[in-house]
């Protein structure tokens, strides 16, 4: 029978432990095998499609800092005001819109502002205009987690007694603020780089998705209709591996935030 | 013989006001008791919503295909002339049954794991947080993805060769195989937090001078487990719970609409969103009713799970 | 007649609660002379940080000046401008924490720290508040001072962490020093040199000085005058050895009696005294140390006693006592 075939020349009527043994070899050489439905390798597939994701993923980390980090300082410094609330609310708000929600939603009201002309679909390059939109909803989630902790570790730092040294020194608002608060805050902030990784991850796969771009998430996709194994598992493996990287990241940066760790580690 | 004092401070259970202080504190939170009321209206239409709606979720009405939104189909019918508004309802009992049964699962397991790896410590200890932080630092969803894409042909084989054993039609019905992939690999991936949370707490209930005097005074590990681990660690786990349920639903939603979670015609959120998508220039309708209510329902649990935090951890957590 | 520096009239502080505002600090008045050395003391609890850090509206949120005036150097500290309050903190009034562990920046190295109020009080370049840094630890008597300018906190010992803490307070060569109970998370032996340093410095620089504690016995050598602070009220007012020859306020004989704890807890409860200080929103409506003194009368119990100079003794001398004032009278 031709399924019988495929199966065995597939390598899959051999016993189960064989199959992961061999696939995991094959791994060591690079080899992350063939697709099931288009016959091509696994290896090329992802290269061809990894850099759109990784410059898209990139981008959405650069704007999360840039646009989390001081709202997230500002919403801690005036906690329980209005402007509190109204940064507080939106978070809450963006968190809670999965990106496969947000992303048609955006595409309907930009498409009412310009009708047809500049659809956001499909990859021009990272330096293309089509792309803001889909590096937008790429980073409401992170967005929202960043402010929350940027908030939360705010507050925490506010209510330590240095801050309190500092004015008491006659270091103007501004500069307490800047030096005093955010310089701590950015420690226990930069280490969710990992958990913004796993956020950006999974909402790649649907904005690429929903905004026709050519990497990962929708070779996920397409991969998942197919039920295409091979590439499923090679795309967790590297999606894994870039969690796990930016917590190596983390760790090396840290003791450079925490001069204490930096002495502890030392001390090891 | 020197005697520890077995009277001496073994604190009580917390006290009731201690409950009574959390819930003035949550009812004070604006905030928060909206998002009760909403995630109250929200369980109240999964369990009675199908029962109070005029059409059946099915029911295919091919001469009222694709309404707009009126009197008689609150939310517009679908492409099959369907009522958007009972599909939305049935969805919401798709979801919750979903969150629930995930959550519940996935508080089982953490808490056993956690459980065990703070009372016996040593390797146990090791090997279940390795296992911890492995599942907590893979992509989630890529993680179910391969769970449920490499469980799926065994477990179809396997209900096939019952309903050609038994002849029993309960295995034919391939929406179980749905509800068994997306609860068994979401619980899979959801335990970590319950794992870590229950462990922290044992370890720092055990390391506390009266347990350790107590213990040589042979108390045993199910008292201290019922009589303090679980009175402390109550708090925080209603409070991950909370956020834990909205994590499930929007999981559920997010997997049906990739396809590999529930599959038509049972209608889920995510689904519906999905098939919204392909029409949504022509009938917006059919794409904003179920992302709206899924927004609505995860604003609600993120905003109660927040007033829980802030009422039950008072001195600020995280 | 020496020149008053600061001069503080019926200072009320008020802390939210749920119940509505509660008096922390009720009505204090108290004042330094140019050069002097004012010992502020009382039970743990009784508001004498808070008193200080009002006037540099330091405050804890929730916590708030409700009433009264602060003259310092011809104005009212209270009502300064952002502005002049920023000239003011660390130019001309240094402070100096109770606890030199979390008071300092853990991410920020010593030098920085030290340079910060020499930069923005005087226009110093980083480099030249550097080497004004230097100058300062060697000041107070770090040893490798200039060594020392990179390091964290955490790399340093309690003591020195605390003589940091001195040079940051005393880097803009203030008028005034508020030292707020600077040796409390201290050794024994650590606490002595502290005080002798701080001895040291006031007569070098010629500066006033107000020194928070919680123990009489430390500041005895130290003080040229002691404010007894009890329940946010100041209930003796007394030249140090006037104080110490002839303590009239009950509460103050019980401090006394007490001494010979020294480095002892600050929640000790006082040997001599049984009970505890009433807390806030929660004050008899006499003398709020009545319910605790065992000479009290009925008049205690009602009327509030007035801070007022004893018949008979030194005008310096003033104390808020019905009966202990009157025994003197009738003496
Ligand atoms: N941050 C705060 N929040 C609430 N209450 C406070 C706070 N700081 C001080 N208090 C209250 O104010 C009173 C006086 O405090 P404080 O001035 O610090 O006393 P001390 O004389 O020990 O320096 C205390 O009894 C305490 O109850
Ligand atoms: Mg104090």
């Amino acid at each position: 029978m031709r399924i019988e075939a495929i199966r065995e020349s597939a390598g899959l009527t051999k016993p189960f432990l064989e199959q992961f043994l061999n696939y995991v070899l094959n791994l060591l050489q690079g080899n992350f095998g063939n697709s099931l439905s288009s016959g091509r390798k696994v290896w090329s597939m992802i290269s061809a499609a990894a850099p759109v994701s990784f410059q898209l993923g990139l981008c959405a980390i650069i704007l999360t800092a840039l646009i989390a980090i001081p709202l997230g300082l500002i919403a801690g410094l005036n906690q329980n005001s209005k402007l509190d609330y109204t940064i507080l609310g939106s978070a809450l708000f963006l968190w809670a819109i999965p990106p496969y929600v947000a992303g048609p939603l955006l595409m309907v009201g930009f498409l009412l502002v310009l009708p047809g002309i500049n659809m956001p679909y499909g990859w021009g390059g990272i330096f293309d205009a089509k792309i803001i939109l889909p590096l937008i909803v790429l980073s409401f989630q992170p967005i929202a987690l960043i402010v929350r902790q940027t908030r939360a570790a705010v507050i925490e730092v506010l209510s330590e007694d240095f801050v309190r040294t500092a004015r008491a020194k006659g270091v103007p608002e501004t500069l307490v603020a800047l030096k005093h608060i955010l310089r701590p805050v950015l420690t226990p902030v930069v280490t969710q780089l990992g958990l913004i990784m796993i956020t950006i991850v999974n909402g790649a796969i649907f904005v690429e998705l929903v905004f026709g771009l050519p990497g990962l998430g929708r070779l996920t996709v397409q991969a998942l209709t197919n039920s295409d194994y091979p590439v499923i598992l090679a795309i967790t493996l590297i999606g894994s591996f870039l969690v796990m990287f930016s917590n190596l990241i983390v760790d090396v940066l840290y003791p450079l935030l925490d001069p204490r760790a930096a002495d502890s580690m030392k001390g090891r | 013989m020197t005697s520890v004092p077995l009277s001496a401070p073994l604190p009580e259970d917390p006290p009731v006001s201690l409950w009574r202080d959390a819930w003035q504190r949550l009812v004070r939170n604006k905030l928060a008791v909206v998002g009760l009321a909403m995630v109250l209206i929200l369980a109240f239409a999964a369990a009675f919503g199908p029962m109070l709606t005029p059409y059946d979720f099915l029911s295919q009405d091919l001469d009222a295909r694709n309404l707009a939104p009126s009197l008689t189909h609150l939310f517009g019918t679908d492409d099959l002339g369907r009522d958007v508004f009972s599909r939305v309802l049935y969805g919401s009992r798709t979801a919750f049954l979903v969150a629930v049964v995930v959550t519940a699962i996935a508080v089982l397991i953490g808490t056993t794991l956690g459980a065990i790896a703070g009372f016996f410590g040593g390797f146990a200890d090791r090997l279940i947080m390795w296992f911890t932080d492995m599942t907590m630092s893979v992509p989630n969803l890529l993680l179910v993805v391969v769970i449920n894409a490499s469980l799926k042909t065994p477990l179809s084989q396997w209900m096939e060769a019952q309903y050609l054993a038994t002849l029993n039609p309960i295995f034919r019905e391939t929406v179980w195989i749905d509800f068994i992939l997306v609860f068994g690999s979401m619980a899979l991936i959801s335990w970590p937090p319950y794992a870590r949370l229950v462990r922290a707490q044992v370890l720092s209930i055990r390391s506390r001078p009266y347990i350790t005097a107590a213990r040589a005074l042979g108390l045993t590990n199910r008292i201290i487990l019922t009589r303090y681990v679980v009175p402390n660690a109550i708090g925080p786990l209603i409070v991950s719970v909370s956020a834990g349920l909205g994590t499930a639903m929007v999981l559920e939603s997010a997997f049906s609409f990739l396809g590999v979670g529930v599959n038509p015609p049972t209608p889920s959120w995510g689904n519906m969103i999905s098939d919204g998508l392909r029409v949504w220039q022509h009938y917006p309708h059919l794409l904003a009713a179920p992302a709206i209510v899924l927004g609505l329902a995860t604003v609600a649990f993120s905003f109660l799970g927040d007033g829980l935090n802030d009422a039950l951890n008072p001195r600020g957590s995280k | 007649m020496t020149e008053r520096l600061l001069e503080v009239k019926d200072l009320r502080i008020e802390i939210d609660t749920r119940r509505g505002p509660a008096t922390i600090v009720d009505g204090i008045n108290l004042h330094v002379d140019a050069g002097e050395t004012l010992g502020i003391v009382g039970e743990s609890g009784c508001g004498k940080s808070l008193t200080m850090l009002s006037l540099l509206r330091l405050l804890p949120n929730k916590i708030r000046v409700a009433g009264g005036s602060a003259a310092f150097q011809g104005s009212d500290l209270l009502k300064l401008s952002p502005r002049e309050l920023r000239e003011t903190r660390g130019g001309k009034i240094g402070f100096v924490f109770q606890d030199p562990m979390t008071s300092l920046n853990p991410v920020m190295r010593i030098g920085d720290q030290l340079s910060e109020p020499l930069i923005h009080h005087r226009g110093m370049s980083k480099a030249d508040a550097r080497k004004r840094a230097g100058e300062l630890l060697r000041l107070v008597g770090i040893p490798g001072a200039e060594a020392r300018l990179d390091a964290y906190p955490h790399e340093l010992s309690g003591g020195m962490r605390q003589r940091v803490m001195i040079g940051i307070g005393l880097a803009c060569e203030p008028d005034l020093l508020i030292a707020d109970e600077p040796t409390t998370a201290l050794d024994v032996t650590i606490q002595a040199q502290i005080v002798d340093l701080v001895k040291d410095l006031r007569k070098r620089l010629g500066m006033s000085v107000v020194w928070i504690t919680h123990d009489l016995a430390l500041i005895a050598g130290l003080a040229d005058r002691i404010c007894v602070l009890y329940a946010g009220t100041v209930v003796e007012d007394a030249p140090a050895e006037q104080l110490f020859a002839g303590p009239a306020h009950p509460y103050t004989r019980g401090l006394l009696a007490s001494i010979p704890r020294m480095g002892g807890a600050e929640t000790e409860r006082l040997a001599s005294i049984g009970g505890t200080p009433p807390e806030p929103g929660r004050r008899p409506p006499g003398c709020p140390f009545a319910p605790r003194c065992a000479l009290a009368e009925d008049i205690c119990r009602q009327v509030v006693p007035k801070l007022a100079s004893m018949q008979g003794g030194s005008a310096a001398h003033r104390v808020a006592c019905h009966v202990t004032s009157r025994a003197l009278e009738a003496a």
